[in-house]
């Protein structure tokens, strides 16, 4: 509890942000909690036929039509297996400088994280499966568990975070 | 300041519009009076908005030009072609005015200066030159619109006492229209008692003008409380016009000090019912013409904003009523079926005078066309009439904004290639020397209709056929109707036009036209006789974003089908569809191809032993797509996909079913090309 007091006072000092995180396989990452607006149970998504593998579906949003984007497939994990965890966290997300409302499917929401912006480190460029611009960088939490924070409004500007394989499958599609 | 200035913008803009259709139906009928009146009038509101605004260069401008409607009302000037030239090239000139800042006021104003000149020729040029017959128009409606007014004018004694002079406000009468003044001078006392500072006279006028009773009562305005001044109407029509009576009249006003009203009244019967007859019968004429004299216009100016937020709102009325509807239905409760059936029937009911609240009538794009025609027939010297039928039409805002473009083109077509190029290759056809283009709208079922026809060549379908054959869009051997002849037209590219103008023929044309109009989800056909002329014809749905259809499901999948593309539906065994050849199926002894979507959509889930197939129009033929139940009629409120999804434009957006799930909405238009561009690619 002292600690906890203490770091609490030494945050107010610092550039502190408040990430929410949740969990994609084995992997933790973390957005920041000003993009979200809402996390939802999951519900029946309605499929939109030759859709990338990616893109879920749709779901509704009270009233409204939301887009809801696989994170797994995503970031070429293979698609969701759905269990109790399995959540949809809705996103206002800047594509191409249009505000957009989206849903994402994760595997868990973990936990809301507040972190010191000094403390975050640059993502190594060698080895990580994902492209440095979308990553913020690197957080660590505990001893030797990282936590990805992304850069979520670049994520969807584009198609390609690694996924080049799902692109070729879609380009089969059309030719069927 | 701003905000007005903005406010001011928004209304300048509809009264230079008003303007612009103003000046068009003056070209028709140059001596009609009336709408002369009502082209000064919004000139007059423009200029005093914008002199109150600041715009400067609007308020000189319409200034000057109000100037010359106004000669021309008082028939020194009479409409020439020369000056709805000047009002049209104004309009234009009007709207880049109202974009004024101070950025480009030195440039405005360089513009306006040249413009001045212009009208101040006109203004000086032309001498009263006038007809029998703008005469005889002339004084039917003087005395059409005068009325007649008694004014019993009694200033108080000190009514000198604050400057005023009686004579100025007399003077002021006599402006207003024709006048007898007699005097009265009862109150004159002996001349020993006369007090030189105080006014003994009064007046009894009998008045005819147009005015109106407030314009008389404005003279008095002035006038201190203790003068009595008493005005009353004494008939509908101009009483000085008939000398006999003004005779009377005068020598019955002279004699009687006090004049006892009813006793007027009585003098005037007489002639009104002489008058009376001739009044049915100029009004009988007026009304031919087809002017309103009182427009008087009844509507508010609400932002687009809130209408599209009460729209929303209505939509999800409209869901949560299907959501209540649903669970009326599973629930069998007698008293919440009825209740839910009457929401339902009010919801329809809001739903339907909502969305007819974004219904503007086609009128308004009409003016738009009619000065295109105007102004190519100058430019291509054809001398083409516009006609234009059932512009009451009302169409959904959005649509008619993104309908104005394609029209245009379509009208450039057929000012270009429809219309003969010579007079004298109309009259060898027997047709009259004036091409005529008809612009006609109209409803039927659920969706209007907007057809452009013009009188002129027509098409002639062997040429399409040699020209799709040497552009290679054909294969020589190939036997194609006339309305797959016909559809060639909307190809990109293709143009039968021999020479290239600025107008038309550049090939970019009825191919952008059809996508546009498919955007709108609408069609267009073209209908042509060679010699006797072509039709246009789009069909367009009355709303963007309530579709009727046909609900159905494929595996867990709802989607909603566009009821007025669906024909039939039929049933099949999956067997039968499965060994279908070249996957034609038979329905009613026709043979129609079937696209199985859930093939196509990649449904991965074994299929019903018993399948629908539903039928639907596309290019005259029949084509099915296979699904796996009909679920049944559903009201779908549009909602876009969002800009997520990108290539799925054969799915026109999604719907939100009655237990809160997602239905796609099928563009079957779409889907079918795509389908076709597909087996295409695979066959060739």
């Amino acid at each position: 509890m002292k600690a906890k007091d203490q770091k609490e006072a030494e945050n107010l000092v610092k550039d502190i942000q408040t990430y929410l995180s949740f969990r994609l396989g084995e992997e933790t990452f973390a957005t920041d909690v000003q993009k979200v607006l809402n996390i939802l149970e999951l519900k029946p998504i309605t499929k939109v036929p030759h859709a990338p593998e990616f893109m879920r579906g749709v779901i509704n949003l009270r009233g409204n039509v939301l887009p809801v984007i696989d994170m797994r497939v995503k970031f070429g994990m293979g698609k969701i297996e759905t269990s109790v965890d399995t959540c949809i966290i809705v996103l206002n997300v800047a594509i191409n400088g249009e505000e957009v409302m989206l849903g994402i499917l994760v595997d868990a929401v973990s936990e809301v994280l507040e972190i010191d912006e000094n403390l975050i480190e640059p993502s190594p460029s060698i080895g990580t499966r994902y492209k440095a611009e979308f990553l913020k960088g690197m957080w660590r939490n505990g001893e030797d568990s990282f936590i990805m924070l992304l850069n979520i409004d670049l994520i969807f500007s584009t198609d390609e975070v690694i996924m080049l394989q799902t692109k070729t499958e879609e380009a089969g599609e059309i030719v069927d | 300041m701003e905000a007005f200035r903005e406010k001011f913008k928004e209304e300048a803009n509809e009264l230079i519009s008003d303007l612009e259709q103003l000046v068009l139906q003056l070209e028709g009928n140059k001596t009609d009076q009336s709408i002369v009146e009502q082209v000064f009038r919004v000139m007059h509101s423009l200029k005093g908005g914008s002199a109150m605004f600041g715009f400067t260069l609007i308020d000189q401008f319409t200034h000057l030009l109000e100037n010359i409607y106004d000669k021309i009302r008082a028939g020194e000037l009479q409409v020439t072609e020369d000056i709805l030239d000047i009002t049209l090239n104004a309009v234009d000139h009007l709207r880049r005015l109202i974009e004024e800042t101070d950025a480009n006021f030195a440039e405005l104003a360089a513009a306006n200066k040249k413009f001045i000149v212009r009208i101040e020729q006109v203004l000086n040029q032309n001498s009263p030159k006038i007809e029998n017959v703008r005469l005889i128009l002339d004084d039917e409606d003087v005395i059409r619109k005068t009325k007649t007014y008694f004014i019993s004018f009694d200033p108080s004694p000190d009514f000198f006492q604050d400057g005023s002079n009686p004579l100025f406000l007399l003077d002021d009468l006599c402006q207003l229209g024709e006048a007898v003044v007699v005097p009265k001078y009862s109150r004159i006392p002996k001349l020993n008692d006369i007090d030189p500072t105080e006014c003994y006279m009064g007046w009894n006028v009998i008045l005819t003008t147009a005015e109106g009773i407030n314009a008389i009562m404005d003279v008095f305005i002035f006038t201190n409380n203790r003068s009595k001044i008493e005005v009353q109407k004494l008939s509908d029509i101009n009483l000085l016009a008939d000398k006999s009576y003004r005779k009377i009249l005068a020598e019955t006003l002279a004699n009687k000090e006090s004049i006892v009203i009813e006793a007027l009244h009585s003098l005037t019967q007489d002639l009104e019912k002489i008058h009376s007859e001739n009044e049915t019968l100029i009004q009988r004429k007026s009304s031919a013409s087809g002017h309103g004299r009182d427009q008087t216009i009844s509507s508010i100016r609400v932002s687009s904003e809130k209408l599209d937020d009460l729209i929303n709102w209505v939509s999800e009325l409209v869901t949560i009523q299907a959501q209540l509807s649903l669970f009326a239905q599973q629930n069998h409760d007698a008293e919440l079926t009825p209740i839910s059936e009457e929401i339902e029937k009010i919801t329809r009911r809001l739903r339907d005078d909502v969305f007819s609240i974004r219904l503007i009538p086609a009128a308004n794009m009409v003016t738009r066309f009619q000065r295109l025609i105007r102004e190519l027939s100058q430019n291509l010297g054809k001398d083409v009439l516009f006609e234009t039928k059932g512009t009451e039409t009302e169409l959904d805002k959005n649509i008619i904004e993104m309908l104005v473009d394609p029209v245009m083109h379509i009208i450039r077509n057929s000012m270009d290639h429809g219309i003969e190029d010579t007079i004298d290759e109309r009259v060898a056809n027997g047709k009259p020397a004036t091409g005529k283009i008809l612009f006609n709208a109209y409803y039927s079922g659920t969706n209007v209709y907007i057809q452009i026809t013009d009188d002129g060549k027509g098409i002639d379908l062997a040429k399409i056929r040699r020209k799709a054959i040497e552009k290679g869009i054909i294969s020589p051997e190939v036997e194609l109707s006339r309305k797959e002849t016909l559809d060639l037209l909307f190809l990109p590219g293709f143009t039968t036009a021999q020479s290239i103008t600025n107008l038309s023929g550049r090939g970019v044309g009825m191919d952008v036209v059809k996508r546009k109009i498919s955007d709108l989800r609408g069609q267009v056909e073209i209908e042509t006789e060679l010699g006797k002329g072509s039709t246009v014809t789009i069909k367009l749905p009355l709303t963007l974003s309530i579709i009727d259809g046909l609900l159905v499901r494929i595996d867990d999948t709802h989607m909603v089908i566009p009821l007025n593309s669906v024909y039939k539906v039929y049933e099949y065994q999956h067997e039968k569809l499965e060994h279908a050849i070249n996957n034609l199926i038979l329905a009613d002894d026709e043979r129609v191809p079937a696209i199985n979507l859930r093939k196509h959509f990649n449904f991965e889930t074994p299929p019903p032993a018993i399948e629908r197939v539903v039928t639907m129009e596309y290019n005259d033929h029949y084509i099915g797509l296979t699904i796996d139940e009909i679920v049944g009629e559903y009201q779908a409120v549009l909602k876009p996909l969002g800009t997520m999804f990108k290539g799925q434009d054969f799915f026109s957006g999604a719907t939100i079913l009655g237990d809160g799930s997602v239905a796609l909405v099928l563009d079957p238009n779409k889907l079918v090309e795509q389908f076709a561009k597909n087996e295409i690619k695979i066959g060739g």
